[in-house]
């Protein structure tokens, strides 16, 4: 009898329990925790944005967001790895200039197509690169540095963080509308590089804005344009090149949310209005904005994946025609 | 010609075939580029030239010098170890933290010399749980804790 | 002496409850994760990144720093408990640190690399407090050349490491280039080595390598034969040092701390250097030599020194310029942006409370590590009397975690694996891991820096005698090289002399 009892309790806290997880078939999206993976190593600038928006999905949406890095190849692992995988509205990952717009047009054998294979969601930051001096060289205008480098060609050495980075296709193009002729010496990473250009072993970069920011206020680089088409906010007096005489010089790095072109189309809205919000919320923005980041005009995901093919086929034209290449 | 140094034979036969392999599949896809500007060849094909003839000496001196044998190689617990490294990568995903521990602990255990199945399986729990606690629960680490199939009734 | 009254600003900061607080959080994981096999800062701080948005910056810089060299002292208790190297700067720690614990010393052991630890911390803390601006200076004046001509003297350092056979240990150095090769080429974006497995692409971890030849091959012969392993448990003696262990630490600890604190200042490799520098320093200097290897006991203290005095003063670029030395201080600079600070040469004056307050809790955090790990030592010595069987599984479990969290990728389980037979056959040919390893952490660096420097000099080779630093480098090297091979060319004509008669 009591074997029984004690059976029959079992099996009644067993159907209790099966009750309480059959919900989970069924349920409205999301209803488990979503991966954000990020292409690039932990504390880089595409990782901490990250970081700064899962919590505010997080709590808009009631599911934990977490941030997975997958490192490697430029960012190609972590971009192929959201690419395929399953489209259920559980992986979304950050896709960069590098990623979908300068790998596809640098290198053979990218394993994903940057339009079709992906669902683009959200563009989170536009970073300007600053084309920037050691303090030693006697140039204080763009239109200076090109005389200068006009003088010397094949003399003057310009530093980028990796090769077929913004930094690096901004030299070549620079080289190429101008006719000067600079050797460029690619680091592993802005930082080694800014440590030669502060020592003066090299002359310029073309640094992004986040990193190039503290050492331009504290007077240890020259600032002489930067690259976009708008001036930046963060330094309104420095002229572009579009200014200088570049005309129609216009480059950003970005990087923004996407997930795989299958998702389902209702998740997709979901995302791309929440991460909107968790952008706009001023405690994300303002965060952004002091590390360099400005917000963008790009805001509908529709902007976005015509964004993304403008700079697709742009960056393919810059590759071609400035002769970029790995070695 | 008599083999006098087994030990250092073999390891010279291993130095000549990495050191040669490796500047081959170099010099075979790579550019060596120049001494200014050094293309992805230079390096290897230096190194693994340099590598090839130190094993090219250690085999010489190996057919000259009296060395030492060879240790015997116990197959049963290379093969057990590194087994059950593999399937715990590999089992992750399908089956979770729970499955993947399961593999780990039992496989290795086997490929020592006492294995008792009461002992394992206590090890086994305490391991696991140890493991949920600190990596999963306070360091974060995003691990599946339960096996892919039942994933939705997996409420931790 | 405006010394004195920064630092006092910095205790101030520091000694308050909270930031007390934080500090003691981040040692205490800072510790558990070094002593975690595989699981490292990196992992560990970037989970934590989110937290720190919600502490003041100076709070969250003080638990992440703590993470820091916590994870330092942690790593050198599994390099001696089990040979598994936590950190690159633990690998020359598993050298005689196990091997004194094989021989029962592994209480003396731990308790040398925490006083020593403790020592070369407060003396770097004190360094950093006082010369940090000019010490950044002379780091910014190391470019390529002064690198790879300082990397050259750490490789043949690296074959002194050795007690084997001389060619051995040079080819395994050569073996650890080489592999340190696969990957992403840094100047022409090149992909080697990697057979299409995309997850080679960015090359092999060091985690990976260090855990498949030191740990996986360890445990493959300990399991060899039945009993193997019960020497351990068989003979612990002392919990402590002993009078004549202290007086033999002291020049190590002394040399280990000045050398660990030069070679920390540079950005970019020079914590790295600097345990296995003072490895050799030591042996080339000490009356000792021939035990080293063998469970010398300065071969735990010199580096152990070293590496914490390396440490703290990596710290310098990091505050002063806003270069971080490795992968946790851009973390750190990741952190600090998020705080809206930017990092660089203003922080000292614009943020004083944070720069100084920083050094400060360096100080109690290494205070806290070693009232903290002194008393753990007995606690490690019971761990090491459970039975093997039970131990080295659990060993496994840890390892595997730490090694597939590196990118959530079953891959580097295999690949660990694979290191681990390499090992295994390593032990079997009398072919030492350390200088393999030694030369995998440099070999990637090394080439990077030859080509910068080829690039920059337009293909001069002479740049690397010209300059006067790289050249003293380099001569010092060729004095090494030929102090080492003398007496191995001459014993070995001896021998061959000998077998012909």
């Amino acid at each position: 009898m009591r074997a029984w009892l004690a059976a029959g309790r079992r099996l009644a806290a067993l159907a209790a329990l099966a009750a309480a997880a059959l919900p989970a078939f069924g349920q409205a999206w999301p209803a488990k925790a979503v991966r954000i993976v990020v292409p690039y190593p932990p504390g880089g600038p595409v990782d901490v944005s990250a970081r700064l928006i899962a919590p505010r999905l997080q709590e808009a949406l009631g599911q934990p967001f977490l941030v997975e890095n997958k490192p490697g190849a430029g960012g190609n692992i972590g971009a192929d790895y959201v690419a395929k995988s399953a489209p259920d509205g559980y992986t979304i990952g950050m896709g960069a200039i590098a990623t979908h717009a300068i790998n596809p047009a640098l290198m053979a054998n990218v394993p994903y197509d940057p339009i079709k294979d992906f669902r683009h969601l959200a563009l989170v930051v536009q970073v300007p690169n600053v084309l920037v001096v050691n303090t030693e060289l006697p140039v204080r205008s763009v239109a200076e540095l090109v005389a200068y480098a006009k003088a010397r060609p094949g003399k003057l050495d310009f530093a980028s963080g990796s090769t077929g980075s913004t930094g690096h296709l901004a030299g070549e193009l620079f080289k190429q509308m101008t006719g000067t002729y600079m050797v460029h010496i690619p680091y592993k990473g802005a930082p080694a590089a800014v440590a030669d250009l502060l020592a003066g072993r090299v002359q310029l970069m073309f640094d992004n804005l986040a990193s190039a920011l503290p050492n331009v206020k504290a007077g240890k680089l020259r600032a002489l344009a930067v690259t976009t088409l708008k001036r930046s906010a963060s330094l309104p007096d420095l002229p572009t090149l579009d200014e200088s005489g570049l005309k129609g010089f216009d480059m950003t790095t970005w990087w923004g949310l996407m997930g795989p072109a299958q998702m389902p189309a209702d998740v997709a809205q979901r995302l791309s209005a929440e991460i909107l919000k968790a952008m706009d919320a001023p405690e994300v923005r303002d965060r952004l904005r002091a590390m360099g980041m400005e917000g963008s005009s790009v805001r509908t995901p529709e902007q976005f994946t015509a964004f993304v093919d403008a700079e697709r086929k742009l960056y393919a034209k810059l590759v071609k025609q400035s002769g970029a290449k790995p070695d | 010609m008599a083999i006098k140094s087994p030990k250092d034979f073999w390891a010279g036969v291993m130095f000549i075939a990495f050191g040669g392999g490796m500047a081959a599949i170099a010099l075979n896809n790579y550019q060596m580029g120049s001494a200014v500007r050094m293309g992805p060849a230079y390096f290897p094909t230096v190194l693994g030239g340099i590598l090839a003839v130190l094993g090219l000496i250690l085999l010489a001196r190996s057919l000259a010098l009296k060395g030492e044998q060879v240790a015997r190689f116990h197959f049963r617990p290379l093969l057990f170890i590194l087994a059950a490294c593999v399937a715990f990568g590999y089992f992750l995903k399908p089956l979770g933290l729970v499955g993947a521990t399961l593999l780990l602990v039992f496989i290795s255990a086997y490929g020592g010399h006492e294995f008792k199945w009461k002992e394992v399986a206590i090890l086994f729990v305490v391991l696991f749980v140890f493991s949920v606690l600190v990596f999963v629960k306070g360091l974060t680490l995003p691990f599946p804790i339960c096996p892919e199939a039942i994933e939705d009734f997996c409420r931790f | 002496m405006e010394i004195l009254s920064n630092l006092a600003l910095g205790f101030g900061v520091a000694l308050s409850p909270f930031n007390l607080l934080m500090c003691l959080v981040g040692v205490l994981l800072g510790t558990l994760i070094g002593v975690l096999p595989g699981v490292g800062p990196v992992a560990t701080i970037a989970m934590l990144l989110p937290i720190t948005f919600n502490l003041s910056p100076v709070a969250a810089l003080i638990m992440l720093a703590g993470i820091y060299y916590g994870a330092q002292y942690g790593g050198s208790t599994t390099a001696i408990l089990v040979n598994l190297p936590g950190e690159s700067s633990s690998v020359v720690t598993c050298l005689d640190g196990y091997q004194m614990a094989r021989q029962g010393r592994a209480g003396p052991a731990l308790a040398t690399a925490a006083l020593g630890s403790f020592f070369a911390g407060c003396v770097a803390t004190l360094i950093v407090a006082m010369f940090a601006p000019p010490l950044a200076e002379v780091a910014l004046k190391f470019g390529p050349s002064e690198y790879f001509s300082l990397m050259v003297l750490g490789l043949v350092a690296a074959v002194v490491l050795a007690h084997g056979s001389l060619i051995k240990a040079i080819a395994m150095v050569i073996l650890g280039l080489m592999l340190g090769l696969v990957g992403t080429d840094v100047n022409s974006g090149v992909l080697r080595f990697a057979f299409g497995i995309s997850e080679l692409a960015d090359g092999i971890g060091f985690v990976t390598v260090a855990m498949g030849m030191f740990g996986l091959a360890e445990i493959i012969a300990n399991l060899e034969h039945k009993g193997a392993r019960e020497v351990f448990t068989g003979k612990v003696k002392h919990l402590w040092p002993t009078k004549e262990d202290f007086k033999r630490i002291v020049g190590p600890v002394l040399r280990g701390t000045f050398l660990g604190s030069a070679l920390g200042i540079l950005p970019g490799g020079g914590a790295l250097l600097a345990s296995f520098g003072a490895y050799t320093l030591e042996k080339k200097v000490s009356k000792y030599s021939a035990e080293f290897g063998k469970g010398a006991i300065e071969g735990v203290a010199a580096p152990e020194s070293a590496n914490n005095a390396g440490a703290q003063t990596s710290f310098i670029p990091l505050l002063t310029l806003g270069i971080p030395s490795n992968a946790v201080m851009a973390l750190m600079i990741g952190a600090m942006m998020i705080q809206g600070i930017a990092p660089g040469p203003q922080v000292m004056t614009e943020r004083p409370q944070l720069f100084w307050g920083m050094i400060a809790s360096m100080w109690l955090g290494n205070l806290m590590l070693v009232v903290l790990n002194l008393p753990l030592i007995g606690m490690w010595i019971k761990l090491l009397t459970v039975p093997y069987r039970i131990l080295y599984p659990s060993i496994l479990v840890f390892m595997c975690i730490g090694v597939f969290s590196l990118s959530n990728n079953p891959f580097d389980c295999l690949l660990m694996a694979a290191f681990g037979l390499l090992g295994y056959i390593c032990v079997k040919l009398e072919c030492e891991p350390a200088p393999m390893i030694l030369g995998f952490i440099l070999g990637p660096l090394m080439e990077e820096n030859l080509r910068r420097a080829m690039l920059l000099s337009r293909g001069d080779p002479l740049v690397f005698f010209q300059k006067p630093i790289s050249a003293s480098f380099l001569v010092v090297s060729i004095i090494l090289l030929v102090i080492i091979a003398l007496p191995n060319i001459r014993r070995k004509r001896e021998e061959v002399f000998v077998e012909e008669t």
